[in-house]
């Protein structure tokens, strides 16, 4: 059996462990309610933007629009979200693994890969992907400048021609116990075309060009989306994951401290017997 | 002579701001500067990077856009855009620096010429609104 001051040790040290899951469990769950926060109020912003494109989009000739350019795939790219940070579960393993599973049925040599977060930029790196661009450790203060950033690269890749579908894997956020892992293809962009409402209005410079000139900023609304999704998922993932670690070191404390009596006791016993035995030597 | 007042709100993807009853909007169009005033017919403009003045209470706000949409109805303009920062907010020193980046890149060859104008004229614009 263990000495007492080694299961003291560690009982402290367990301790202390769990006070730092605890902690990252609350700012887990703060960063989780900001980014929950950020998505509802994208949600105007994308709701208008698209209802608008969606107007015009029957009056405009579609072959004139880049991104809505539907070509034969021979190259494709994958835009891959990840954390910078680990202790989150199995949120980067699993998205990690659905994305390359995609690219090695396409092909390794056909795909260009843009790693978002470290974890994505370590893993194809490693394995020796093609990788056209890493955005890494934005993740703290993220903003909306990032997503244009992301997404200017990647509209450039498409409309330069060098691949000829964008897919985007990601985890979609469903509730604080459950994230999906998505894929979609981003570009080029569908849209439902709808038609009406907006009759009877100016528009300037014209229909063609108001969707050419907006068509771009709904990519980058997507973009943001697929960010705000993952954060929110990420943090979600690693509040869940503290959670149970902070329920693990408290059963480990329970053991241990158990473990800690018994000792504590046999070593009583002992000592007592010891002291018996000797008095009785005396008596004799 | 008092100018009639129409209600103006700048909707971004972080934010939705109310800026209350406005006397003008001028707003940078894709070929030209227009301005709004209450009344205007009902309409969409797409809008590019540039400069947006507000007259609200006989007094000029200026803002810097990297573009988005206006929409105009009966009751109200709407101004959908991207992103937007009001003169006194530009920080002029990191404007510069963007500046500087984009002037370094487009000397440096086989880059993205289309998307370093861009960031290029955006640099451009804000310095010029923060000046304001």
């Amino acid at each position: 059996m263990a000495n007492l001051k080694d299961i003291r040790d560690r009982i402290k040290s367990v301790t202390s462990i769990q006070k730092v899951t605890k902690a990252m469990k609350m700012v887990a769950a703060a960063k989780m309610r900001r980014a929950q926060e950020h998505m509802e109020e994208a949600r105007p912003y994308a709701n208008r933007l698209s209802t608008v494109i969606n107007h015009l989009l029957p009056d405009v000739d579609r072959d004139m629009l880049e991104l809505l350019d539907v070509r034969e795939v021979n190259r494709v790219g994958y835009v891959v979200v990840t954390s910078d940070r680990g202790m989150a579960g199995s949120f980067n393993t699993n998205v990690l693994k659905t994305a390359q599973n995609e690219i090695d049925t396409i092909g390794k040599e056909n795909v260009d890969v843009f790693c978002i977060g470290k974890k994505a930029r370590d893993h194809f790196k490693r394995r020796g992907y093609t990788i056209i661009e890493n955005h890494t450790e934005f993740w703290n203060e993220l903003s909306y400048s990032h997503a244009i950033k992301i997404g200017e690269g990647v509209i450039s890749h498409f409309t330069n021609h060098h691949v000829d579908e964008i897919h985007v894997v990601y985890n979609e956020f469903v509730n604080v116990a459950r994230q999906y892992i998505q894929s979609e293809i981003l570009l080029p962009l569908t849209f439902e075309e709808e038609n009406g409402q907006y009759l009877g209005r100016l528009y300037e410079p014209n229909r063609e060009e108001i969707v050419r000139s907006l068509i771009p900023r709904h990519l980058n609304i997507q973009m943001w989306k697929y960010l705000l999704e993952s954060y929110a998922s990420e943090q979600a993932a690693r509040m869940l994951a503290m959670e149970n670690a902070t329920e693990n070191a408290q059963d480990m404390i329970k053991e241990l401290t158990l473990e800690f009596n018994k000792a504590r006791q046999a070593a009583i016993t002992t000592e007592m017997l010891e002291i018996v035995s000797g008095a009785e030597a005396l008596q004799n | 002579m008092l100018m009639n007042s129409f209600q103006l709100e700048i909707v971004t993807p972080t934010k939705i701001s109310d800026e209350g009853q406005v006397d003008y909007v001028r707003c940078p169009g894709l070929d030209g500067s227009f301005g709004i005033m209450s009344n205007h017919r009902e309409a969409i403009f797409a809008l590019d990077v540039g400069e947006i003045k507000v007259t609200q209470n006989g007094k000029d706000h200026y803002l810097a856009t990297s573009g988005g949409f206006a929409e105009v109805t009966k009751e109200k303009v709407e101004l959908l855009l991207e992103t937007y920062e009001r003169a006194d907010e530009i920080d002029a020193a990191r404007a510069e620096e963007a500046l500087k980046r984009a002037q370094e890149r487009k000397t440096a060859k086989e880059i993205d010429t289309a998307r370093n104008d861009i960031s290029l004229l955006r640099a451009i614009n804000r310095l010029n609104v923060s000046e304001r």
